[in-house]
């Protein structure tokens, strides 16, 4: 059953918010990271949002036929934001703060590297992630 | 009349996750906006320019930006001229690399020791540029480096509060003070296209105004009013500082 289902199970697209200037975005970037690195190599790919904002037709291509997972950091939403408009279908999106809300004993702090509650907010983020990506696996499986 | 707000130059970075390069971008900027430059320079959020950031497409609009781009395809600076202005500036790692000499970098997520050599050049060219971009004369309403014989105009305006450095007007609708982003240098375009207010008020500036400022629903018509007695204002100092 599990050679049939990673045959069948295509990658699942994460979208970090790739903000720069701010903690948030930095932790959507390292959960990104530690998703697709760590915990998900295989079933996992990151796509940049600065492809989805020039109008890269493979970038738009890809979001559009995968299941993607915004991770935003701020209200803006600009991954999930750019995503639509590149007339993909977010299949879960996440707002970093909400999530934060979730998990105040890791308090993020930093921006060009992340402090502990930083790191560890990121990996908690990309392990409830891991668990969406293996739901979404099962229900393509079911469906196919 | 109270002064222009301090120029500031933006840095859009492509950020690109996947590759070396837009980590080094990344870093780079955020070494000169925090550390090299933090009192003259902002960054522009690339993605933003999708999605409704009406402050970061007005900061490029009006103001210099210098895109960093951390591969070939150019996103920063292509994206950044598409969705609002060219900018002033632009900078690939690969053409720092090359002329530097320097390794290739590595890495994503974590890019290795050696490779701080390059985000340390790509620092160093974006502050060298940005002194560059701060000393010479810049034109708002061109988007454009002036040149040196061109004449300088003075607007009553403010910074905006979020430092964008994007210049707010602030007016009183029904006792009420709003602020309108941008007003100044719309006008400014707007005149420098021989528009003038001897006429009727010219649709295009409601409509410029619209593009950077999202007006609540039934307050159109007093902005409108109030936008046009600043578009009168502007036109009559100008016409008075030509025949001083």
């Amino acid at each position: 059953v599990s050679e049939q289902s990673s045959e069948v199970r295509s990658r699942v697209c994460i979208v970090p918010c790739s903000g720069i200037g701010k903690t948030y975005g930095s932790v959507t970037r390292e959960a990104a990271y530690v998703l697709t690195e760590e915990l998900q190599p295989e079933t996992t790919e990151i796509v940049p949002l600065s492809l989805l904002v020039l109008g890269d037709e493979a970038a738009q291509e890809v979001v559009r036929r995968a299941q993607v997972i915004t991770l935003d950091g701020c209200k803006l939403a600009c991954a999930s934001v750019n995503v639509r408009q590149a007339g993909g279908a977010v299949a879960r999106e996440y707002a970093v703060l909400d999530f934060y809300r979730q998990h105040r004993d890791l308090k993020p702090g930093g921006i060009a590297e992340l402090n502990e509650g930083g790191r560890a907010l990121a990996r908690e983020l990309a392990g409830e992630v891991a668990g969406v990506c293996d739901e979404l696996a099962a229900e393509e499986v079911n469906h196919a | 009349m109270p002064s222009l707000p301090q120029r500031k130059v933006g840095i859009v970075a492509c950020s690109g996750e996947e590759l070396p390069g837009g980590t080094v971008t990344r870093l780079a900027a955020l070494k000169v906006l925090e550390e090299l430059r933090p009192s003259e320079t902002v960054t522009i959020c690339l993605p933003l320019f999708l999605a409704g950031g009406e402050g970061d497409r007005a900061f490029a609009r009006f103001y210099p930006t210098i895109a960093v781009d951390g591969c070939e395809r150019r996103c920063a600076a292509r994206a950044t001229e598409l969705h609002s202005n060219k900018p002033a500036a632009a900078f690939t790692v690969d053409e720092i690399v090359t002329r530097r000499e320097l390794p290739q970098p590595q890495g994503t997520r974590r890019l290795t020791p050696e490779s701080r050599a390059v985000i340390d050049a790509l620092a160093e060219e974006i502050a060298g540029e940005v002194d560059h971009l701060i000393a010479v004369r810049w034109s708002r309403s061109q988007g454009a480096i002036l040149e040196p014989e061109a004449s300088s105009t003075a607007v009553e305006t403010s910074a905006c509060a979020c430092g964008s450095g994007i210049p707010v007007t602030t007016v009183q609708l029904d006792g009420r003070s709003v602020q309108i982003l941008a007003l100044a240098p719309i006008l400014e375009l707007a005149y420098g296209q021989g528009l003038r207010a001897d006429g009727s008020f010219p649709d295009q500036i409601m409509a410029t105004v619209r593009l950077y400022n999202a007006i609540p629903g039934g307050d159109e018509t007093l902005w409108e009013e109030a936008v046009a007695v600043a578009w009168r204002e502007y036109c009559a100092g100008k016409e008075t500082r030509h025949g001083a």
